[in-house]
C-alpha cells in the first residue's frame, strides 16, 4: 500500500516558500478570541515527496489514456489533449465572472457561439450555458418547466412522469424541485410502454422526462407519439442528453417534439471526467420556455459598419437577463473552463459531428457483433444475451449475464472485475435495473477496430475459463476485490489521527 | 476528423457485421423526425486552427494578472503552485470516471480520501465529502440536508433563517434549491458595523438551521458569531459558510458550534477561471453523515485484508436511492478537488498560516492606504475584516471603476449590482499576490476619481 500523504516526516520545515506578508503584525487587527490557536493537522511534505507520492497514486488509477473505458452511459471518449491547453491561457484562467463585459468580449463569443451550436445541435431555440452537471441541467430545466405551469395558473401539475429505466438523476433531479415522481414500466423490449404512459398522464402532470436513445442503447421508434400524449394532457417533455452522442446530425430533440433538454459536454463534447468531475450541463429550450431560463444569457449586437468590435467580428457581446428568470443554479457562469473546452472540441467537427455520432453507433454495432458471435471453436460454458433484442443499436448496447449465472454461478459484476484484469475499465454494471445481471457498453467513436476486436476476444476467452477465476477477479489490480460492506460498517473516512471532536 | 481511428474502414466493419452501408445503422429513426441536409456549421479545423482562434478570442480578455486588480467577492485572485496542474492533469486522473470500480480507481480514491482529512482538520469538523459543484450549491444543499436532519426535532419544521448579507447570487442558488420542497427562509439583519444582530438571531431558536458567513460578503469576520450557539441552542443546525484562505489565522467554525461548513474551495487549487470548473467544500458532524449530498470515500480492506479504499453511504445517493436520494449530484467537481488536496498539501500547516497573514496584511494595507484619501468613505471603518471591504465613493462606483480601469487598474465590484442601494460603495478585495505598487496605484487612479468627480 501506499503511505498515506500524512505519513510523511521529512519536511519539517516551514512549508512551502512563499513572499513575506506586506506588514508585520497584522494579526492584531483579528479580535484574539477570533484567532486560531491550533493549526490544522495537514501533511508536512516538500515538493519532491509530492510529486512522487501523486504520482504513485496515479499509476493506481485507470483512464481512458490507461485502455479501452467502455462505461456506458457515460461516454468516455479520448480527451484532446489541446483543449487542456487552451484552458490554461491566462484569457480564461485569469479571469473573475464579475468583469464587466467590456474586459471579456473574448469569452462572450465562445459562449454565444456554443450556444447557437448547441441550439443548432438540439433543434430547441434558447441555450443557457449555467448548469455545470447534467444533473444540474436536468434541476434546471424543470425548474424552468415549473414556473412555466405557475405562469399559466397550472399549480395543480405537481407530478413528473420517468421511465423505470431512467438514470437516477431524472427522479432525484425532479423530486428536489418539489415534484412527486411517477414511475412507468417499460415494455417488455425496453422501450416505451404507450398504454402505460397514457394511463399516467393527467391534469396533474408537468412534465415526462426520458431519453432516446433509452439506455439500452436503442431509438425510440415511437417518441414522437409520447411525445403528443403528454401534450394533450398539458405536460412538458424534457430530454436527458446523456445520449445523444448517437444522434447529431441525424436526429434532434426538437424534432422528437421535445420542449426542454440538457446537454452533458463532459460526455458528448469530450470535457475529461476527471475521476467524478468536472462537468457541463448546459440546457437548451424551445421559446416558450427561453424566458425562465437562468441569468445570464449571452447576446450580440451588430456594431456600425467600419466597427470590427473586440473580437474582430462586427459584434458587440453582451450579458443578458431573461424576462422571467429562475435566477441562478450556480454561483457564477457556469464551468466556463469545460465550455472553453468543449468548444474547442467541437471546432474540429463542425459541420461534420454527424461522423461523430456515426461512428460512435458503428463502434457500439460491431463490438456487440463480435461480442455475440464468437469463434465456434471456442469452449464458451454459455453466452450472454441481448438486453434488447434489437436489429442495430445506437451508441451502446446492454448484456444480460442471467444464463452464466443460471449455469455457473458467475454474475455480472464477477465478469465486470474479471475485464479489469485484462487491462479493461468494467461496463456500466446492473444499470437498467430492468435488465437482469446487466452489463452495458459504450465504445464511442474513439476506439480503433483492432482495440474492439480484442476486446471482444478477450471477453470470450473470460466466458470459456474456469468459472473460480472469474469469481474471485480481479487478480492482477493493485489491490483485490475490495470490501464495500466492511467500508459502510467501520465508515473510516479521514485519518483517524487527532480526529477533532463532533 | 484525426479523432477518429475507424475513418476510411467503415466498409470493411460494416461488412463483417453483414449490414450494407452506414445508413442503415440508422434506419431505425422514424423518417419523420430524421434531420436533413448537413448541420448549419462551420467547416472542420485542424488543432492549429483551433489554438489560433483560441489565442484570438481569449487574448481580446483582460487578464487578472495583467494589471492591479483588486476584484474578488467570492472568488480569489490566487497562485497556484506549478506542481498542481501539472500533476493533476495526468492522464490517469484526468481521463478517469467516477471511481466505482475501486480495485482500479485507488489513486484517486486515495486522493479523495486526503482531501476529506485536510477539509477536515482546515474547518474543524469530522466529516467531508469529495466536492460539491461551489460554495453556492454546498450552502444550498447544506441548508436542504440540515432540514432533513432536524424538521421532526424542532419546533419550527420546514424553516431556515440566512443572514441578510448573503450575496443575492448566492441567494438566488439556495431558494432554487429550497423552494419546491417547502422550504420557508426567513432574513436576519444585521446592525450599522455589520455584525449579525444576535437578539434577532435568537428568533431562529427552535428552527431547522441558520446560516451565516465568516467572513461575510462585506469581509467583515464577526467575533458575535462565537456566541452564536448559545443564542440559537442546542437543537438548531448552525451552517457557517468560511473563507478556507482566513482558517490559517481564523477559529474554524467547527470550534464555535458550527454542524456545517461550507465555502468556495477555489483558492487552493485553481485560477477563478471565469467562474468554473471551481469546487465546494462540505464538512459536517457525524449527525448529518448519512443524509448529506455529495460523495464519499471510506478506507476499507481487500480480499486479502489490504488496506483499500471506495465510496461508500452510497445509498444515500440518485443511481441507487433515485427519487429519495439526499441529493441529483451525480458528476462533482473531483479533479478541482485533487487539485486543491496537492495545493493544501503543498502549503502544510505553516505554509497556511503564513497564507492567511498575506491576505490579511494586504488588506490591511490597502485599508490604511486608501483611508487616507480624502472623498472615501470606509463602509464599516470600526470591524476586522479579511480579504475584502465596501468603501463609499463619490458617484456612482461603476463610474468609478470605469474610470479608474482607464488607469489601468481593475478596482473592485460594484456593490449596487448587488444591492441597488449600495450603488456608491466599491467592494474592494485584496490576496496574497497584492503588492505594495498594486496599491499605490489603486490609491492614485482612486484619488483621480475623487478629484474628477468633486
Amino acid at each position: 500500500m501506499t503511505d498515506t500523504i500524512f505519513d510523511f516526516n521529512g519536511s519539517k520545515n516551514a512549508g512551502w516558500s512563499q513572499p513575506l506578508p506586506l506588514t508585520e503584525n497584522s494579526s492584531s487587527h483579528i479580535p484574539e478570541s477570533l484567532r486560531r490557536n491550533r493549526l490544522p493537522d495537514w501533511p508536512r511534505a516538500s515538493e519532491p515527496e509530492l510529486v512522487r507520492h501523486y504520482t504513485k497514486l496515479s499509476q493506481k488509477n485507470f483512464g481512458i489514456d490507461t485502455g479501452f473505458y467502455p462505461l456506458g452511459s457515460c461516454t468516455m471518449k479520448h480527451n484532446p489533449r489541446l483543449n487542456e491547453k487552451i484552458v490554461q491561457n491566462p484569457g480564461i484562467d485569469r479571469i473573475h465572472p464579475l468583469q464587466p463585459e467590456d474586459q471579456v468580449q473574448g469569452l462572450l463569443a465562445i459562449y454565444y457561439e456554443m450556444q447557437e451550436m448547441l441550439a443548432i445541435c438540439s433543434g430547441m431555440d434558447a441555450v443557457t450555458l449555467q448548469p455545470v452537471a447534467g444533473a444540474q441541467g436536468e434541476f434546471t430545466a424543470i425548474r424552468c418547466i415549473q414556473e412555466y405551469h405557475r405562469e399559466r395558473g397550472d399549480n395543480h401539475r405537481d407530478k413528473v412522469i420517468v421511465p423505470d429505466s431512467a438514470h437516477g438523476t431524472n427522479p432525484a433531479s425532479a423530486s428536489m424541485c418539489g415534484y412527486q415522481i411517477i414511475e412507468i414500466p417499460s415494455a417488455h423490449d425496453g422501450r416505451i410502454d404507450l398504454d402505460a404512459l397514457r394511463s399516467a398522464v393527467g391534469e396533474d402532470t408537468a412534465a415526462m422526462m426520458i431519453t432516446n436513445p433509452s439506455t439500452l442503447g436503442v431509438f425510440e421508434p415511437e417518441i414522437a407519439e409520447a411525445a403528443e400524449i403528454v401534450h394533450s394532457a398539458g405536460g412538458q417533455m424534457y430530454y436527458d442528453g446523456a445520449n445523444f452522442n448517437a444522434i447529431l446530425g441525424k436526429t434532434d430533440p426538437g424534432r422528437m417534439g421535445f420542449d426542454a433538454v440538457h446537454y452533458n459536454l463532459h460526455k458528448t463534447f469530450s470535457q475529461p471526467h476527471g475521476g467524478g468531475g468536472p462537468g457541463s450541463g448546459p440546457i437548451g429550450v424551445k421559446d416558450h420556455l427561453s424566458k425562465f431560463l437562468p441569468t445570464p444569457l449571452v447576446g450580440r449586437k451588430e456594431l456600425p459598419h467600419g466597427d470590427i468590435g473586440t473580437v474582430g467580428d462586427g459584434f458587440w457581446y453582451h450579458w443578458d437577463s431573461p424576462a422571467s428568470s429562475i435566477g441562478k443554479v450556480q454561483q457564477w457562469n457556469g464551468n466556463a473552463g469545460a465550455v472553453v473546452r468543449a468548444w474547442a472540441f467541437y471546432r474540429r467537427y463542425g459541420r461534420d459531428l454527424e461522423k461523430m455520432s456515426e461512428h460512435a453507433v458503428l463502434n457500439a454495432n460491431y463490438l456487440r457483433f463480435r461480442i455475440m458471435n464468437p469463434n465456434p471453436d471456442l469452449n464458451i460454458h454459455v453466452m450472454p444475451i441481448e438486453g434488447c433484442p434489437a436489429e442495430v443499436v445506437k451508441h451502446e448496447f446492454t448484456l444480460s449475464m442471467s444464463p452464466l449465472k443460471d449455469a455457473t454461478g458467475v454474475t455480472g459484476k464477477d465478469v465486470a472485475k474479471r475485464l479489469l484484469d485484462f487491462g479493461y475499465m468494467a461496463p456500466t454494471l446492473y444499470f437498467p435495473q430492468i435488465v437482469p445481471e446487466c452489463l452495458m457498453f459504450e465504445p464511442t467513436e474513439t476506439e480503433s477496430k483492432e482495440v474492439l476486436d480484442k476486446f471482444a476476444e478477450d471477453f470470450h476467452a473470460i466466458l470459456a475459463e474456469d468459472p473460480d477465476i472469474v469469481l474471485n477477479a480481479p487478480h492482477t489490480t493493485p489491490v483485490g476485490r475490495v470490501d464495500e460492506v466492511w467500508a459502510a460498517r467501520n465508515l473510516i473516512l479521514r485519518y483517524p489521527k487527532d480526529e477533532p471532536s463532533s | 476528423m484525426d479523432q477518429l481511428p475507424n475513418l476510411g474502414r467503415e466498409q470493411e466493419m460494416l461488412d463483417i457485421m453483414g449490414v450494407s452501408s452506414m445508413k442503415d445503422l440508422f434506419e431505425d429513426i422514424p423518417v419523420e423526425i430524421r434531420s436533413e441536409g448537413t448541420l448549419p456549421l462551420p467547416p472542420p479545423q485542424t488543432e492549429e486552427e483551433i489554438l489560433r482562434d483560441a489565442e484570438r478570442l481569449l487574448g481580446a480578455n483582460v487578464n487578472l494578472d495583467s494589471r492591479p486588480s483588486f476584484i474578488s467577492a467570492g472568488l480569489a485572485r490566487n497562485f497556484v503552485p506549478s506542481m498542481v496542474p501539472m500533476i493533476a492533469t495526468r492522464g490517469e486522473f484526468l481521463t478517469s470516471y467516477t471511481p466505482y470500480q475501486p480495485e482500479v480507481s485507488q489513486g484517486m480514491l486515495q486522493a479523495m480520501w486526503e482531501f476529506q482529512t485536510m477539509i477536515s482538520e482546515l474547518v474543524g469538523l469530522p466529516i467531508s465529502n469529495v466536492s460539491m459543484y461551489d460554495a453556492s450549491t454546498s450552502a444550498a444543499e447544506a441548508i436542504t440536508c440540515a432540514v432533513r436532519v432536524k424538521s421532526k426535532k424542532v419546533e419550527m419544521p420546514n424553516t431556515v433563517y440566512v443572514s441578510e448579507l448573503v450575496p443575492p447570487h448566492r441567494m438566488s442558488v439556495i431558494e432554487n434549491y429550497t423552494q419546491g420542497v417547502g422550504i420557508e427562509i426567513r432574513k436576519i439583519p444585521h446592525d450599522e458595523d455589520g455584525f449579525l444582530d444576535l437578539n434577532l438571531a435568537a428568533e431562529a431558536s427552535g428552527s431547522c438551521a441558520i446560516y451565516v458567513e465568516q467572513p461575510n460578503a462585506f469581509g467583515i469576520l464577526d467575533e458575535g458569531l462565537l456566541r452564536l450557539r448559545e443564542v440559537v441552542g442546542d437543537k438548531t443546525a448552525i451552517i457557517v459558510g468560511a473563507d478556507v484562505t482566513s482558517l490559517g489565522i481564523v477559529e474554524p467554525p467547527g470550534n464555535w458550534g458550527a454542524d456545517i461548513v461550507v465555502g468556495e474551495g477555489q483558492p487552493f487549487g485553481i485560477g477563478p477561471t471565469a467562474g468554473g470548473p471551481i469546487y465546494g467544500i462540505f464538512a459536517c458532524k457525524k449527525d448529518f453523515l448519512r443524509l448529506m449530498p455529495g460523495r464519499i470515500v471510506g478506507q476499507s480492506i481487500d480480499t486479502e485484508g489490504k488496506t483499500a479504499y471506495t465510496l461508500t453511504l452510497s445509498t444515500r445517493e440518485q443511481h441507487i436511492r433515485r427519487h429519495r436520494a439526499t441529493s441529483n449530484i451525480c458528476s462533482n467537481e473531483t479533479l478541482i478537488a485533487l487539485m486543491g488536496a496537492m495545493h493544501m498539501a503543498l502549503l502544510g500547516p505553516v505554509g497556511l498560516e503564513t497564507l492567511s497573514t498575506r491576505i490579511l496584511s494586504s488588506t490591511r494595507m490597502t485599508i490604511d492606504e486608501l483611508s487616507s484619501v480624502e472623498g472615501l468613505e470606509l463602509a464599516f471603518p470600526k470591524s476586522p475584516v479579511f480579504r475584502e471591504f465596501a468603501v463609499k465613493v463619490p458617484g456612482k462606483a461603476s463610474e468609478a471603476l470605469s474610470h479608474i480601469f482607464e488607469l489601468g487598474v481593475i478596482g473592485g465590484f460594484d456593490l449596487g449590482e448587488w444591492w441597488p442601494d449600495r450603488g456608491s460603495w466599491i467592494l474592494i478585495g485584496c490576496d496574497e499576490r497584492t503588492s505594495e505598487s498594486d496599491i499605490s496605484l489603486l490609491k492614485k487612479s482612486l484619488t483621480s476619481w475623487v478629484e474628477e468627480s468633486s
